[in-house]
């Protein structure tokens, strides 16, 4: 009963990570904290690689204590695991100087204004018409006065 | 046999060794790069023909599958380690002297694909995978302008969520099989991964390789990063890269998930990018969007075309690879010069009439002009879809003739607007194309000619292609043979 459990609640947990990842890329604004809630999520999809190996009151691979053969931990994910560590890491670290450089020319973080202004430069450098932005009403109407506005 | 591991290793050495060098000799840092890609399409060119069409499996370092790593090597791994090679020579940097760094990402690219083309191990195709992605990072972030590496970023955040799903997807199959082995997967697949948890598995998975393969939900990258990027790097990432991530998504099709719902998951998807990418090139203002927006719609298409069960789906969807492998680094090392508005291109043909009918030629065999590939190819994906009997294979095909109806549509307006006089109002356009894109430009149209006046033996070793890759029998007695060399 107990080894279900414990083997739910990490299971849980690892794709729960995952979620929390993803939801922190889709809501947040801020450069920095997309790459953290990218970090989160990488964290999640590891614990699961790893949870896939995993055998309850098992011990670890290599170390056989002699004696009766004690199940042992699948080596195979940890391996996998480690490589895919070592991959994130470096995609990190890649993500963070691209940071910085985007913040050196274009001195924000906030991805709604980065948007905007490689759009205007894209745009500026094509000599096409800026696409409408979202937030904008086309052709510049004033938006609808709210009720009670007063006028 | 094993000589083939080369071909990873060469470039992945030289792409170590050339920033250092370079420091040293300037001339021995530029030659460097494109001499190991020549003796790598010349090995694997070698190896082609020693083969005899019989695909074999190279164990790494010695240990069998399914214990050890190994490369599968039939006629499609060779075939795209092949196109890599000579796609990654014929664009190479060769102006860029002063930026070694380059060199080096280009050779990553080159010896990440090749490993991509030929791992026959689920866990290490991802590393691969890996590897391209953050190659492709630097390279689409090497104009070094502040809307690059904005765009970049926007590419690495999408595909790091990409490479999660896509882990979580491989932890699941190697959760029901115990196993990442692609031939030890292929015949405990039919069991283990038949199932919603196995569906799931594949969508994962799917929408994590798509990131690259421009699949329609993940494809939001696509318009900034080649409006931003170099010509050259656009055409690395829209014809190798894109066709990379499909050999991936076709080789789990054949051999893991054979079932009828995640073909179709692929048919729907294909389906979507094919209708959003034709209709948003359709309504684009200037040449490298347009063209960004198409190669979404055409990978739509060749979506769909892998989606048709059995090895005619695999042979109508390797023609519109290499077709469009073939066409579009061609259109854009032409955009290079008509980089900027549609409208402002007005007179652009008249003023320099060697690209202008390249152009013409390219988007013809595009669109799918009779005589030329593009229209057998598509000739092929119609015969294809029009032998399905389920309906939502007929709606397929109506969408694939209103998308060459869109895309006929854009394309003869830019060559209209190339080919008229240029009035007063309209932008000077400079007509020097350089020759160095010029040269790449006619040698990928010589090549389309040359398959245009080959197509018969060409179509027929084609499917030999497809035939041998669409068989897991063929693939797992290969990999567990007694003869399977060390």
């Amino acid at each position: 009963m107990m080894p279900i459990e414990i083997g739910t609640v990490l299971y849980a947990g690892a794709i729960g990570l995952v979620v929390i990842g993803i939801a922190g890329i889709v809501l947040s604004h801020h450069l920095f904290r997309i790459i953290l809630a990218l970090v989160i999520a990488e964290a999640g999809a590891n614990l699961l690689l790893v949870l896939s190996g995993f055998r309850w009151e098992a011990i670890a691979p290599i170390i056989s204590g002699g004696g009766a053969t004690p199940t042992m931990v699948d080596p195979v994910p940890q391996a996998m695991v480690l490589t895919s560590i070592v991959i994130g890491v470096g995609v990190q670290a890649l993500a963070l100087s691209l940071t910085l450089r985007a913040y050196g020319a274009y001195k924000t973080l906030d991805i709604r204004e980065l948007q905007r202004r490689m759009s205007a430069d894209l745009a500026g450098e094509a000599g096409t018409p800026l696409p409408l932005s979202l937030e904008e009403p086309v052709g510049g109407r004033p938006l609808p006065a709210a009720e009670g506005d007063g006028r | 046999m094993n000589t083939i591991v080369l071909t990873v290793v060469l470039p992945l050495l030289a792409a170590f060794v050339v920033p250092a060098l370079s420091r040293v000799s300037p001339l021995l840092g530029r030659l460097l790069g494109p001499l190991t890609l020549a003796y790598a399409i010349l090995l694997t060119l070698q190896i082609w023909l020693g083969m005899e069409g019989k695909p074999y499996s190279v164990a790494l370092g010695g240990f069998q599958p399914p214990l050890g790593i190994n490369f599968y090597v039939d006629q499609l791994s060779l075939l795209f380690t092949f196109l890599t090679l000579v796609t990654s020579l014929l664009l190479w940097p060769w102006r860029n002297e002063t930026e070694p760094r380059q060199y080096a990402l280009t050779l990553l690219l080159a010896a990440s694909a090749c490993g991509l083309a030929l791992s026959g191990d689920l866990f290490n195709i991802y590393v691969f995978y890996e590897l391209i992605s953050v190659a492709s990072f630097g390279l689409a972030a090497a104009t070094r302008s502040g809307a690059s590496f904005a765009a970049s970023l926007r590419y690495l955040i999408l595909s790091g969520l990409g490479s999660v799903l896509a882990l979580c997807g491989i932890a699941i199959v190697y959760l029901q099989s115990g196993t990442l082995n692609l031939a030890q997967l292929s015949q405990l697949a039919p069991e283990t991964l038949n199932t919603p948890l196995g569906m799931s598995a594949f969508a994962l998975i799917l929408l994590g390789v798509g990131v690259k393969g421009e699949l329609f939900p993940v494809n939001s990258w696509v318009p900034e990063v080649y409006a931003a990027a170099s010509s050259r790097v656009s055409g690395l990432l829209a014809g190798l890269v894109s066709k990379l991530a499909v050999l991936v998504i076709v080789r789990l099709l054949v051999l893991l998930f054979q079932q009828e719902s995640a073909l179709q998951l692929m048919l729907i998807l294909g389906l979507l990018g094919t209708i959003s990418g034709e209709l948003a090139a359709w309504r684009a203002k200037d040449m490298n969007r347009m063209l960004a927006f198409s190669s979404i719609g055409q990978l739509g298409v060749i979506f769909i075309a892998f989606s048709i069960p059995g090895e005619t789906g695999l042979f109508a969807g390797l023609a519109l690879s290499l077709h469009h492998l073939l066409v579009k680094p061609a259109l854009f090392l032409l955009a290079e010069r008509w980089r900027g508005s549609l409208a402002g291109l007005r007179g652009a043909g008249l003023a320099s009439p060697v690209a202008g009918g390249m152009f013409v030629l390219l988007a013809l065999s595009l669109v799918g002009m009779p005589p030329l590939p593009g229209f057998w190819a598509k000739f092929l994906l119609f015969t294809g879809l029009a032998a399905q009997q389920s309906v939502i294979y007929q709606v397929a095909l109506g969408v694939v003739l209103l998308s060459i109806v869109i895309e006929a549509n854009y394309l003869f307006r830019v060559v209209m607007n190339l080919f008229q006089p240029a009035g007063d109002n309209s932008v000077a356009v400079t007509s020097d194309h350089g020759w160095l894109n010029l040269g790449t430009t006619f040698l990928l149209s010589a090549l389309l000619i040359a398959g245009m006046l080959f197509m018969g033996p060409l179509g027929a070793w084609l499917e030999e292609v497809a035939i041998q890759a669409a068989d897991p029998v063929l693939y797992f007695d290969t990999v567990f043979s007694v003869s399977a060399i060390h």
